[in-house]
C-alpha cells in the first residue's frame, strides 16, 4: 500500500530484532526474530497503531515442493498415497528461494479505518513449531490458529481450545506439511 | 410444465389454434462451438408483462369457473342430502330389524360417514394445499398423477404411506409410540359428531355441541405429547412440549372468543346458532354474527387466530417447525402412523373451518336473499372451504413466530381482548334487549 | 464437548441440561455443519460449532496443479458464488505474474461478479425465509436466480461452477443479445426487490424474529474478524471494492449499505440493499462496455511465475475473500492459503449463541449466510 511507513518505523523500533522483510506484493511486511516478540508486536499494532482487525493466520512449509514429479494426469491417482508417489523430483527453486526445514508463519493485520494492512512473519523450526496464541487479543485468531494447528502442526501456546478443526479425528499427521504422506483409511477407494 | 411461448401475442388472430411463433434468433455461445445452450424464451419476464396474453392462463381461468359452476350444478342435482338421509332411515325402519339394532346400524352408518368426511378431507386438503402453495409460489404443483392437475396424487401418496414400512426407533417407547397416533386421531373423529354440514345435517344433535367439540378437540394434545415423548428423540420431545404449552394456552382465547356468539344465539347447540343467523337486515345484509358491529369482527378474528394456533399451522407451527425441530413431534413416525397425524391436522383444519362457518358466517344461510334456492349444505361447505383456504393461505405467506412471542401474544393480547369482547357483547345484547340494537 | 449437567437457575431451581446435536443432517444448517448445543429448557448454555465434514483439502491439492487447473478448483469453495472465487485466485496470480488484464475483461469480470453477488444473496434471502418459516420467498428468489444462471450459461456454458475468469482475462465473450437479455433481467428484477421487501423484509413476524436477535456490536464484529455484510450489518464501513478497488471498481458509482445495530435483520437487509447496488453497478458496466481483447497477451500454457508471494482479496458476497499465494518458481503454486470469509464468520457463533433460544439459533446461523464448501474448503 502507500509507503506511509511511520507505523512501520514505530513497529520496527518497538520490537527489537524485527526487520522489514520483502513485501508481500505491495503490503508492508515485518519479520520477527523470535516467537516472544509476537505478542508485544500484536499488542502495539492493536492498541496504538489502530490495526484491530486480524485478517489472516497462516503458514508456509519451506521444506521443498510436494514430491510429485510433474503434474498428475488422467487417470487421477491420489498422489499422497505410498502407491502413487510419482517419480522423484529435483526441486527447482527459483532465484531467492531456499528450501529449509522451517515453517514460515504469517499474520495479516488490517486497519479498517485507514485502509492499511501489515504482515507479520515468523520462522519457526519444523520439529518444534510453536508460537504464542493471539486469541487473547483477537478472538478471530481462535479458529484460524486451530486450522494452522490442524494442517501444519503449529502449537499455539495459550490457545484455550487447540483441537483439530478440519481434518477427521482419525487422520494422522498434518496434511499441509510438505512431507505429509497419506495413510490409507476407510474412505480410500482401494 | 412449461409456459406457452410468450411470442403468441394477443393479436386476436382468427385461427382457433395460433400458429407457433418461429423460434427467436438463438444466442450462440461463441466458445461452445455454436451450440445453443439455454432457451430464454421461458423467462417470466414476458409472462409478467401481460399474463392474459397466454392461452394457458385464459384456459386455466375457464377451468376454474367451470369447476365452480359444476359443483353448484351438482348441488342442484343432489338436492338436500338430509332428505336422502331421512329416506334411508325410513328404509331402515321398514326392515325387520329390532329397533335397538336398527338404531345401532344407523349410528354405524353415521360414523362411517363422518370418518369418510375426515379421510376424504385429508386427501382433498393435501392436494389442495399443494396446489395452492404451488400457485402462490409460481409453480404448478402436482400435474401428472391422474391426468387432470394431478388429482390422483394424494390418493397414490396415501397408498404409498399404507405400504411403507412402519419404523419404530430403537430408543422409542414401543407401546406409547403405537398409541400416540391413535390418541391423536380418535378425539378428532369424535369431535366431528355434532358438526353441522348443512342446516340440520349433523351426525348427532347435541344441546351442548360447542362444549363437546372443544372438549374433544383438546384431547388430541395428549397424543401429540405422547408422540414427542415416546419417540426417544430430543427434537420430538421439544416439539411435544411446545405443542402442549401452545395448545393448552390457545384453548382459552378460543373458547372465550365464542362466548359472544353463544350469548347472541342463546344456545350451545350448533343448529340453534346456525338458525339464529338466518334472515337479513334491510333486506340484503345477512344477519351473520361476523357482521355484528365490532364484537362480531373481533370474535371472528380471535377465533380464527386461535384456531390456526390450535391446528399447529404457520405462523404458529412451532411444534413441528421444520427448520428448528426437523419435524417436531412426528419426526420419528412413518407410514400410516405419520399419515394419522396428518389426518388429524387436516381434520382439525376442517373442523375449525366448519366452526368458523357456523359461528360467524351464517352456516347454511345464503349471503344474499335471492340465492336462497341453493341448498344449505352447499353454502355450508363452500364457506368452510373458504375458511380452509384462509388457513392454507396463511401457511404459505407468513413466517413462523417464536415460542415466547407466541405465548406473549396469547396471554397479553388475545386473552385480555377476548375477555373485553365478552363485555362488548354484553353491551350489545343489553342494547338489543332494550330495543336499541340493530334488528 | 457433550455435557449434560445439573445447573441452578437464578430462581434457585435445579434443572438438567440437554445436549442436542444440530446437524450435520438438519434441515436448516445450510450444509454439513454440526452444532453441539447444550440446552437448559429451550435456552442455550453452550454452543460448539463443529466443521470439517466437507474438507476436501483444496489447498493441498493445488500444490500439485498448474495455475490454470487451480482455477477449476476454486469454483468448489463457495459454490454459490464461484465467479468471485475465480476472480480472487486470478487476481492473486496476476499480481504474481504482473499481468495486465485488458479493459473489456475487467468490465466483464465486474458484470459477472456482481450478477453472482445478486444470485448468491438471492439464495440467502430464500433460505433465510425458510429458516424463519416463510416458505414462499424461496421459490421467488430462485426464480430470479435461475435467470442469472441462464445468462451465465449463455455466456460461459456453466450454471454453477463457471471456470470463467481465467488467468489474464475471461474465457468467453458476450454479444449484444446477451446484453439485451441482461438488461431485460435487471428491469424485471428491480420491482422484484420491492416485492421481497413487502413479503419478507418488513413482515412484522419476520421483524419480530430477527430485529433484536443476535446483535453484534462494532467492536465485537471487528475483533472476531467478520467481513462482508456481516461486518457492515454492524455498521462498520469496510468493503474491499471501496478500500482497495480491483477490476476498476473505482469507476463505478455505488454505495456501501450499512446496518444500524448489527442484528440479524441488519445483516439480512444489508444484503437486500447490496443487490440494489449490484444492479446499479451492472447497469453502469453494461452501459460503457469497452471493446477489445479478452485475454492478456502472453499467458503461457503452463505458467511459471517468478518466485515470490502475493496476496489479493476481493469482496465476495460472503465477505473478504483473500488468496495468499506463494510461488517458488515452479509450475504449481508452492503454497496457497484461502482467507475464507465463511470460515472466519462462523467462529463467532460459539460466543453469540449463548443465552439464545433454539429458534434463535436458526435465525442467527441463517443470517451469517455460510456456505460449508468454503468453511471447510
Amino acid at each position: 500500500m502507500s509507503a506511509g511507513a511511520d507505523f512501520l518505523d514505530r513497529l520496527l523500533a518497538a520490537v527489537p530484532g524485527s526487520q522489514a522483510d520483502t513485501p508481500v506484493k505491495d503490503y508492508p511486511t515485518v519479520r520477527l526474530s523470535a516467537p516472544k516478540d509476537l505478542l508485544p508486536a500484536a499488542r502495539l499494532l492493536k492498541d496504538e497503531l489502530g490495526f484491530d482487525y486480524l485478517e489472516m493466520v497462516t503458514a508456509v512449509d519451506w521444506l521443498g515442493p510436494v514430491n510429485l514429479g510433474g503434474f498428475v494426469s488422467n487417470p487421477n491417482p491420489n498422489p499422497f498415497t505410498q502407491k502413487h508417489p510419482g517419480p522423484p523430483v529435483s526441486p527447482v527453486a527459483g532465484p531467492g528461494v531456499t528450501y529449509r526445514p522451517v515453517l514460515d508463519l504469517l499474520w495479516s493485520f488490517g486497519d479498517l479505518v485507514k485502509n492499511r494492512k501489515v504482515f507479520l512473519r515468523l520462522e519457526v523450526p519444523r520439529d518444534r513449531a510453536e508460537a504464542p496464541s493471539l486469541t487473547g487479543l483477537f478472538p478471530a485468531a481462535d479458529w484460524q490458529e486451530r486450522e494452522a494447528f490442524d494442517l501444519f502442526g503449529i502449537r499455539f501456546a495459550g490457545h484455550p481450545n487447540l483441537i483439530k478443526i478440519l481434518t477427521p479425528d482419525f487422520l494422522q499427521g498434518h496434511p499441509l506439511r510438505k512431507d505429509y504422506v497419506h495413510a490409507k483409511d476407510r474412505y480410500d477407494a482401494e | 410444465m412449461r409456459a406457452e411461448p410468450a411470442a403468441s401475442a394477443p393479436g386476436g388472430e382468427a385461427s382457433p389454434r395460433p400458429v407457433k411463433a418461429p423460434l427467436p434468433t438463438p444466442v450462440l455461445n461463441r466458445k461452445s462451438g455454436g451450440r445453443l445452450l439455454t432457451d430464454t424464451r421461458f423467462w417470466p419476464t414476458e409472462v409478467w408483462k401481460s399474463p392474459w396474453s397466454l392461452p394457458r392462463y385464459r384456459a386455466g381461468a375457464m377451468w376454474l369457473a367451470g369447476i365452480v359452476l359444476g359443483i353448484a350444478a351438482a348441488g342442484f342435482a343432489v338436492g338436500e342430502l338430509a332428505v336422502w338421509a331421512e329416506k334411508l332411515l325410513a328404509l331402515l325402519g321398514r326392515t325387520s330389524l329390532p329397533p335397538a339394532v336398527a338404531a345401532w346400524v344407523w349410528v354405524l352408518i353415521k360414523l362411517t360417514c363422518v370418518i369418510g368426511v375426515i379421510v376424504v378431507n385429508g386427501l382433498w386438503a393435501v392436494w389442495w394445499e399443494r396446489k395452492i402453495s404451488a400457485h402462490i409460489q409460481s409453480r404448478f404443483g402436482p400435474m401428472y398423477a391422474g391426468g387432470f392437475h394431478g388429482w390422483a396424487q394424494t390418493i397414490l401418496d396415501s397408498i404409498k404411506l399404507l405400504l411403507k414400512e412402519d419404523v419404530t426407533p430403537a430408543a422409542a417407547d414401543q407401546p406409547m409410540h403405537l398409541l400416540a397416533p391413535i390418541m391423536a386421531i380418535a378425539p378428532c373423529v369424535m369431535a366431528f359428531a355434532p358438526v353441522l354440514f348443512g342446516d340440520e345435517l349433523a351426525a348427532a344433535k347435541l344441546d351442548v355441541g360447542v362444549l363437546y367439540i372443544f372438549a374433544f378437540a383438546s384431547i388430541s394434545v395428549i397424543g401429540i405429547v405422547m408422540a414427542g415423548w415416546a419417540s426417544g428423540n430430543k427434537y420430538s420431545l421439544l416439539g411435544g412440549l411446545r405443542a402442549a404449552a401452545q395448545i393448552v394456552s390457545y384453548e382459552l382465547p378460543r373458547g372465550f372468543s365464542v362466548v359472544p356468539v353463544i350469548m347472541f344465539a342463546g344456545s350451545l347447540d350448533l343448529a340453534v346458532i346456525d338458525q339464529a343467523q338466518a334472515g337479513y337486515w334491510l333486506g340484503f345484509v345477512p344477519r351473520w354474527f361476523v357482521f355484528y358491529p365490532v364484537v362480531g369482527q373481533l370474535a371472528f378474528i380471535f377465533f380464527l387466530i386461535a384456531s390456526v394456533a390450535e391446528t399447529n399451522r404457520t405462523p404458529f407451527d412451532i411444534p413441528e417447525a421444520e427448520s428448528e425441530l426437523v419435524a417436531g413431534f412426528h419426526t420419528e413416525f412413518s407410514g400410516i402412523k405419520w399419515a394419522m397425524f396428518f389426518l388429524m391436522e387436516y381434520g382439525y383444519v376442517l373442523l375449525s373451518s366448519f366452526l368458523l362457518a357456523v359461528f360467524f358466517l351464517g352456516g347454511g344461510a345464503a349471503p344474499l336473499p335471492f340465492l336462497d334456492f341453493i341448498p344449505s349444505w352447499i353454502w355450508m361447505v363452500s364457506k368452510a372451504m373458504l375458511m380452509m383456504f384462509v388457513f392454507l393461505w396463511f401457511r404459505w405467506t407468513f413466517p413462523r413466530m417464536r415460542v415466547d412471542q407466541l405465548m406473549d401474544f396469547n396471554w397479553k393480547i388475545l386473552l385480555p381482548w377476548s375477555f373485553a369482547n365478552i363485555g362488548f357483547a354484553g353491551v350489545l345484547v343489553y342494547l338489543h334487549r332494550s330495543g336499541w340494537g340493530p334488528g | 464437548m457433550q455435557s449434560e449437567e445439573l445447573i441452578v437457575t437464578e430462581g434457585g431451581l435445579e434443572m438438567d441440561t440437554m445436549f442436542v446435536n444440530m446437524g450435520p443432517q438438519h434441515p436448516s444448517t445450510h450444509g454439513v455443519l454440526r452444532l453441539g448445543l447444550t440446552l437448559a429448557g429451550e435456552v442455550i448454555t453452550k454452543a460448539f460449532p463443529d466443521i470439517g465434514y466437507l474438507h476436501r483439502g483444496t489447498e493441498k491439492l493445488m500444490e500439485t496443479r498448474s495455475y490454470h487447473q487451480c482455477v477449476v478448483l476454486t469454483d468448489r469453495w463457495d459454490y454459490c458464488s464461484a465467479m468471485t472465487n475465480n476472480l480472487a485466485f486470478c487476481l492473486s496470480a496476476e499480481r504474481l505474474f504482473g499481468t495486465q488484464v485488458p479493459p473489456r475483461a475487467q468490465a466483464l469480470r465486474v458484470v459477472m461478479c456482481e450478477l453472482n453477488r445478486i444470485a448468491s444473496h438471492l439464495i440467502l434471502l430464500g433460505t433465510y425465509g425458510i429458516d424463519i418459516g416463510a416458505l414462499t420467498p424461496f421459490l421467488y428468489t430462485f426464480r430470479e436466480r435461475e435467470m442469472i444462471l441462464d445468462l451465465y450459461e449463455k455466456c460461459c456454458g456453466a450454471r454453477l461452477t463457471y471456470n470463467y475468469i481465467r488467468l489474464g482475462g475471461v474465457a468467453a465473450d458476450i454479444d449484444s443479445g446477451w446484453v439485451a437479455k441482461c438488461r431485460e433481467f435487471l428491469e424485471f428484477f428491480k420491482p422484484r426487490l420491492d416485492e421481497y421487501d413487502t413479503l419478507l423484509s418488513f413482515n412484522p413476524i419476520f421483524l419480530a424474529r430477527t430485529k433484536d436477535i443476535g446483535i453484534i456490536s462494532k467492536e465485537t464484529a471487528v475483533a472476531w474478524g467478520l467481513s462482508g455484510p456481516n461486518l457492515r450489518g454492524s455498521g462498520v464501513s469496510y468493503d474491499v471494492r471501496k478500500s482497495e478497488p480491483y477490476c476498476g471498481y473505482e469507476q463505478y458509482d455505488f454505495e456501501v449499505p450499512l446496518g444500524a445495530s448489527g442484528s440479524c435483520w441488519d445483516r439480512y437487509f444489508c444484503r437486500v440493499q447490496e443487490m440494489r447496488q449490484s444492479v446499479r453497478i451492472v447497469e453502469q458496466a453494461l452501459a460503457e462496455l469497452p471493446t477489445g481483447e479478452l485475454m492478456a497477451k502472453g499467458v503461457p500454457k503452463i505458467p511459471k511465475p517468478p518466485a515470490g508471494e502475493a496476496y489479493a482479496h476481493v469482496e465476495a458476497p460472503r465477505g473478504d475473500l483473500g488468496i495468499f499465494l506463494v510461488s517458488d518458481g515452479g509450475a504449481a503454486p508452492y503454497r496457497l492459503h484461502v482467507r475464507a470469509p465463511c470460515f472466519i464468520n462462523l467462529a463467532i457463533l460459539q460466543e453469540i449463541l449463548v443465552g439464545k433460544k433454539v429458534a434463535d439459533v436458526i435465525a442467527v446461523l441463517g443470517s451469517f449466510d455460510i456456505v460449508l464448501g468454503e468453511v471447510d474448503r
